[in-house]
Formats: C-alpha cells, sequence, structure tokens
C-alpha cells in the first residue's frame, strides 16, 4: 500500500515533457502452467516430425534420382517423351502430360457429380434418405482403389465403348474427343482410367464438401429465403460462398489423389511413352502407372529414372496446390 | 432529413405499385390486409401456438407483445411460410393475403415471401457480400430488377437510418458493421423489395436511441402503403408506432402460447379486457 502511494506521488512528479513521449506496445506475455508447456512440446515435435520426413524424403528422392537425370540431361528429361532404360533416357513430358488429363478427366466427372451429392443430402433429401447416402459415401471412400481398378478393368470399361463412342459422334467439335481411325479400340484408354479414378475421388469430394456446407449459418440461409429466393438461390447467394475455400480444399486433395492414383492406372491403361491427345482410344499413361508397372522389373539405372518422375510428380502437385491456394485466397472478402 | 425522407416516400410510392407482383389481385394498389385465422403451431411434437386468430389491417401497424417464449416470433415467422423452413414444425390454421390463402395452391411460396418480406430477430446480412450488395440482394435472389441500382440502395439505407454512417463505404462487407449497423442493413434489405407487408421481429432491441427512433419513424411512414407486424418487448415503443396490438402469453409451464388480447392498441394499454393484460403492460407480472 505504502510502496504503492509512493509511485503514485512519484509518478505526478516526472517531467511533464516525458509523460508524452511515444509509447512504446507490447504484447503481454504469459508464462505458460507446466502442463501447457508439456503441451507444446508435444505439439512443437509432431509438427517437426512432419517437417522432418518431408524433408528427409524429398533430400532422398533427389539423390536417388541423380543418376538418371545425369544420364538423360534434365532439359531431355522434361521435354523427351522417349523412355529406355537400356540406352539411360528417360523422357517424362508424355507421362506427365499423361498424368494431368487423366486427373483432368476425373475432375470434370467428379466435381460436380460429388457436389450435387454433397447439396442433395444437405438440402434437398428427406433426413433418413441423407444419412443413408451419407453412410454408403463413406464406405465408397474406404474402398481399396485395387478394387475400383479391377471392377474398372473387367466389368466397368465396356459399359463405358458406348460412351465412347456417343463422345465422339456428337462432341466431334472438342479436338480430344476426335478419333484417329474408325476401328480404334475404345478401352484401356485415358478416357476410361479418368472415369473409373474420377468416380474412386467423388467420396473425398462428397464428404468435404457436405461437411463444409452444412455449417452454413442456418440464419442466413433463412434470409436468403425470407427474401424471396428458391431453396437453389439459398445454396448460390449463402451455402457456395460460405463452403467455397472448403470445397475447394477437398477438389484439391481429391485432384492430389488423382494425380497420384497407381492401381487403377496400371491395371487399365495401355501403357504409351507419346503424348496421346485421343483421350477417347486406347493409349495413356501417368506417373503412378509408370512406376506401379516398371518398379519391379527395372534395372537400377531406371530404377533411378522412375524416382526422378516420381519426383516431377511431387513437384506438379506442389504447384497445383500453391496456384489453388492463392485462387481461394484471392476470392475471400476482407 | 425529414424533407429528404418525403421525397423519397414520393419516389417509393410510384415504385412500388409498379413493382407489385400483377396477378396477386387488385389490393396490390393499396395496401394489404393479412388474416391468420386459429393458426395453431408444433415443433416436432410439441405445440407451442394454440388457435391464434388475429387480423393484421391494411396501412397499420399491429404489435405484437408478451414475455420470452410465449411464440411471437413463431407466430410472425406463420405470417410468410417462414415457420416451414425448420425440420419438424407443422402448423394448423389459415393465413390470408387480402383473402387468398398463403398455403393454398395458388399461391407459390417465393411469391408469399417477395410479398411479405421480414426482418429477423437476430442480424444475418449475407457474410460473402458487401453492404451494397446486401441491399439489393432480395432483388437479385427474386429475379426483380432494380431499376436504378444505386437509387435503391441510397433510398433503402436512408430508410433503414444507415446512409450515412456507410455511404463512404458501400463495398465492405456486411459482416464490418457493428450488431446494430447490421441490423438496419437487414431492414434495409427487406425495404429494397418493395414488399406488401412487412414483419418485423425485435427490430429495433439491439440499437441506441437515436437509431431506434430512425426505424420508427420509418416503421410510421411505410404504414401508410404497406402493412406492418411487428414484435417488440418496448411498451413505448409499442404505443408509439402501432394502432393495433396482441398481447400473446404462455398460461402455464408447457402449455402453448395464445392471444390473450387483441385490438386497439390505446384501448389494450390503457383499458384492457384482461387482467392478465394490464399487469403485464404496465409491467406488474410474474
Ligand atoms: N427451432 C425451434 N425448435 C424447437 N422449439 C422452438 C424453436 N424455436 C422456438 N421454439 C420454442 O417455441 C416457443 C416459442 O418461441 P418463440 O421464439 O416464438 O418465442 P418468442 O415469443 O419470440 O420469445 P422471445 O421474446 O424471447 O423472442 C418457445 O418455447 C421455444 O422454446
Ligand atoms: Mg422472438
Amino acid at each position: 500500500m505504502a510502496v504503492g502511494d509512493a509511485v503514485a506521488v512519484a509518478a505526478r512528479n516526472v517531467d511533464p515533457m516525458s509523460a508524452i513521449s511515444p509509447q512504446v506496445p507490447i504484447r503481454p506475455s504469459d508464462r505458460p502452467s507446466r502442463g501447457d508447456r508439456i503441451f507444446r512440446g508435444f505439439t512443437v515435435g509432431a509438427a517437426m516430425l512432419a517437417l522432418v520426413t518431408v524433408v528427409v524424403a524429398i533430400l532422398f528422392l533427389a539423390n536417388e534420382a541423380r543418376p538418371a537425370l545425369s544420364s538423360t540431361g534434365l532439359k531431355n528429361f522434361f521435354t523427351s517423351t522417349i523412355w529406355n532404360g537400356f540406352i539411360g533416357q528417360f523422357g517424362i513430358l508424355g507421362v506427365m502430360v499423361g498424368t494431368m488429363i487423366i486427373a483432368t478427366i476425373a475432375m470434370i466427372v467428379a466435381v460436380p457429380a460429388a457436389l450435387s451429392m454433397a447439396l442433395f443430402i444437405n438440402e434437398y433429401a428427406p433426413r433418413k434418405v441423407g444419412r443413408l447416402l451419407t453412410s454408403v459415401v463413406d464406405l465408397l471412400a474406404a474402398l481399396p482403389s485395387l478394387i475400383f481398378g479391377m471392377w474398372g478393368r473387367d466389368a466397368f470399361q465396356q459399359k463405358l465403348v458406348p460412351v465412347a463412342r456417343w463422345l465422339s459422334d456428337h462432341l466431334y467439335a472438342i479436338p480430344f474427343f476426335r478419333l484417329s481411325a474408325e476401328d480404334v479400340v475404345l478401352v484401356r484408354s485415358s478416357f476410361v482410367v479418368g472415369v473409373i479414378v474420377g468416380i474412386m475421388v467423388i467420396p473425398i469430394i462428397t464428404s468435404i464438401s457436405r461437411d463444409v456446407m452444412a455449417q452454413a449459418p442456418r440464419d442466413v440461409c433463412e434470409a436468403a429465403l425470407g427474401l424471396g429466393g428458391t431453396r437453389w438461390g439459398m445454396i448460390r447467394t449463402v451455402i457456395l460462398p460460405f463452403g467455397r475455400s472448403g470445397i475447394i480444399g477437398g477438389i484439391l486433395l481429391a485432384f492430389g489423389r488423382a494425380l497420384g492414383e497407381t492401381i487403377a492406372v496400371a491395371l487399365i491403361i495401355q501403357l504409351t511413352f507419346d503424348i496421346n491427345w485421343h483421350v477417347l482410344e486406347a493409349g495413356g499413361s501417368s506417373v503412378a502407372g509408370l512406376i506401379a508397372v516398371r518398379f519391379g522389373e527395372a534395372t537400377p539405372l531406371e530404377r533411378s529414372g522412375l524416382i526422378a518422375a516420381g519426383f516431377a510428380l511431387l513437384v506438379l502437385t506442389f504447384t497445383v496446390n500453391l496456384i489453388a491456394r492463392r485462387i481461394v485466397k484471392r476470392g475471400q472478402i476482407k | 432529413m425529414s424533407t429528404h425522407l418525403d421525397h423519397d416516400q414520393q419516389h417509393r410510392t410510384n415504385e412500388s405499385v409498379a413493382l407489385a407482383p400483377q396477378h396477386l389481385g387488385p389490393a396490390a394498389q393499396g395496401a394489404s390486409s393479412l388474416t391468420a385465422t386459429d393458426v395453431s403451431c408444433w415443433f416436432g411434437s410439441r405445440q407451442v401456438l394454440e388457435r391464434c386468430s388475429l387480423s393484421m389491417e391494411p396501412g397499420k401497424v399491429t404489435a405484437l407483445i408478451g414475455p420470452s417464449g410465449c411464440g411471437k416470433s413463431t407466430f410472425l415467422r406463420t405470417l410468410n411460410r417462414m415457420h416451414e423452413v425448420v425440420p419438424g414444425a407443422k402448423i394448423a390454421g389459415t393465413v390470408e393475403l387480402d383473402g387468398q390463402d398463403i398455403y393454398g395452391e395458388d399461391l407459390g411460396v417465393t411469391e408469399v415471401r417477395m410479398a411479405i418480406g421480414m426482418v429477423f430477430q437476430k442480424p444475418n446480412p449475407f457474410p460473402s457480400m458487401s453492404i451494397r450488395d446486401n441491399v439489393l440482394a432480395g432483388l437479385k435472389l427474386s429475379g426483380k430488377s432494380a431499376g436504378d441500382k444505386d437509387t435503391v440502395v441510397e433510398e433503402s439505407l436512408r430508410r433503414a437510418g444507415l446512409w450515412n454512417e456507410v455511404k463512404d463505404r458501400l463495398h465492405d462487407g456486411g459482416m464490418s458493421l457493428s450488431g446494430g449497423q447490421q441490423q438496419r442493413l437487414c431492414i434495409a434489405r427487406s425495404l429494397a423489395v418493395h414488399p406488401r407487408v412487412l414483419l418485423m421481429d425485435e427490430p429495433c432491441s439491439a440499437l441506441d436511441p437515436i437509431s431506434t427512433r430512425v426505424v420508427e419513424e420509418t416503421v410510421i411512414e411505410l404504414a401508410h402503403q404497406i402493412t406492418i407486424v411487428i414484435v417488440t418487448h418496448n411498451m413505448q415503443q409499442a404505443q408509439r408506432v402501432s394502432s393495433q396490438c396482441a398481447f400473446f402469453l404462455v398460461e402455464e409451464q408447457k402449455q402453448p402460447g395464445r392471444i390473450v388480447e387483441a385490438g386497439d392498441t390505446a384501448t389494450l394499454f390503457t383499458n384492457p379486457k384482461d387482467q392478465r393484460t394490464l399487469d403485464y403492460v404496465t409491467g406488474r407480472f410474474g
């Protein structure tokens, strides 16, 4: 008490000039408790572990890829479509383009289907139906891709032949859907693989976007309805903008999955190293599929080439993520 | 300020006639009447309103008063079919807009809500939209043409008493406003579509006295052309703005709410028929 008074008196006696000297802003600090410190230690450790794993994996891949890269040359690696393990030629252009083609087809199939499904479950379906559909979707997400691959190869791909035929007949205006000859084979194509991978990733997008959109504030939804909006109007003005970044996140996750899908591609595709823009025709490729098909019997040098290709896929995925994150950020309102 | 409002008033009258849906009948020319008959409401199996009948006369302000939880908001929401938005909510009875059953086959639910606007108890601007877009949202949602958008925005915001605070930041997000400002934004948003009836659920509960006065003035002024139903906990406000009044009450715990008494506001506040009404309006309740 007495000390406090003394300080107060002293404070009143200070030079008036110093009272208006600029203040230094600080952030109040807090001494965390023991429990807090321990928990903090764990979280920091876990975060570091993730970081270290990524760095180690990257270093490993880079190191393993070196022999192939030096044998084929960096420029050749990215621009050539010739892949020959015996002469040490590893051009991944065709494979990279093939990967993008398959993943793009997969997204064209999956995104509209998944978003419609999510909206149907949340906004239109009776509660019981919605709940049933949710568990079916979750079940689908748990199916191993091997199952999809086998189903696609042995059963579904034949069903897609008429679809491919139809596309080539009616959407002739789109160059990708043109056929190079009358009697080409319409199975084992990028189209078939893309559709099957698309079906595979539908549950990912559905379940993530459904979760996010279900969080849309109900009272704001009511505002849209109360103004005479239709249900679709409400979805457009409230639910989609609200779920936007979450939906894009889900799509990205699925896209990454489609880029890296291995078994389904390996089982179905007829592997080529050229760029095949005729997506409906047999012959295509993807990095992951290539690795799955070749890794077992590869010479050490080709193995190194395959790892280099895998490394390139990693960089591609990373870039796609980065770009998408930019897009998400740009659209946010202050 | 007041000359401004008068000017806007003139302007609005012409427009509201032009915008009124043609097929809703000749009464669209003047104000509309809204009549609820034997309205009962349920949430799931729990009944919260029992046989409420109330006639809301054209061009007048009707106030709904009563203690918390007695079903004022629920009743209000049956008047523009918002009650059914809640899963499991049910309703019995009829509500007629100018003699036309709003729950009937002839009117679509979106038409009903376009004609009968609503300001909710909790401010709910669209978070992804700017202030300006919030005001225009109703026009966009209902597919009406706005005429000159800037005029609509300014006029609606002025009526809601928000214009001066936001005129320089119309492109900021709707959520960047304070709670009371958000509520006035929601009022402006409802006014922009020129409804024939406006339902307001405690529109001033988060407002300071000055904004409250602006909103009350708007309510009184609007009542010349449209029918207004307002829920309020403020007895002075009910007396200031309304000419008719209905008193809701849950008589016993777990019982549904009922309308104890309805009629002329002045009579209800000075010489009510029911003792419970007198107790409530004089603050001797409970
Ligand atoms: N969504 C809902 N689900 C279930 N019950 C509800 C729901 N909304 C309201 N109720 C119940 O209905 C009754 C009436 O509620 P209502 O919101 O109409 O009261 P109110 O008169 O508007 O009260 P207040 O003055 O506090 O706003 C309350 O008992 C409440 O518990
Ligand atoms: Mg209420």
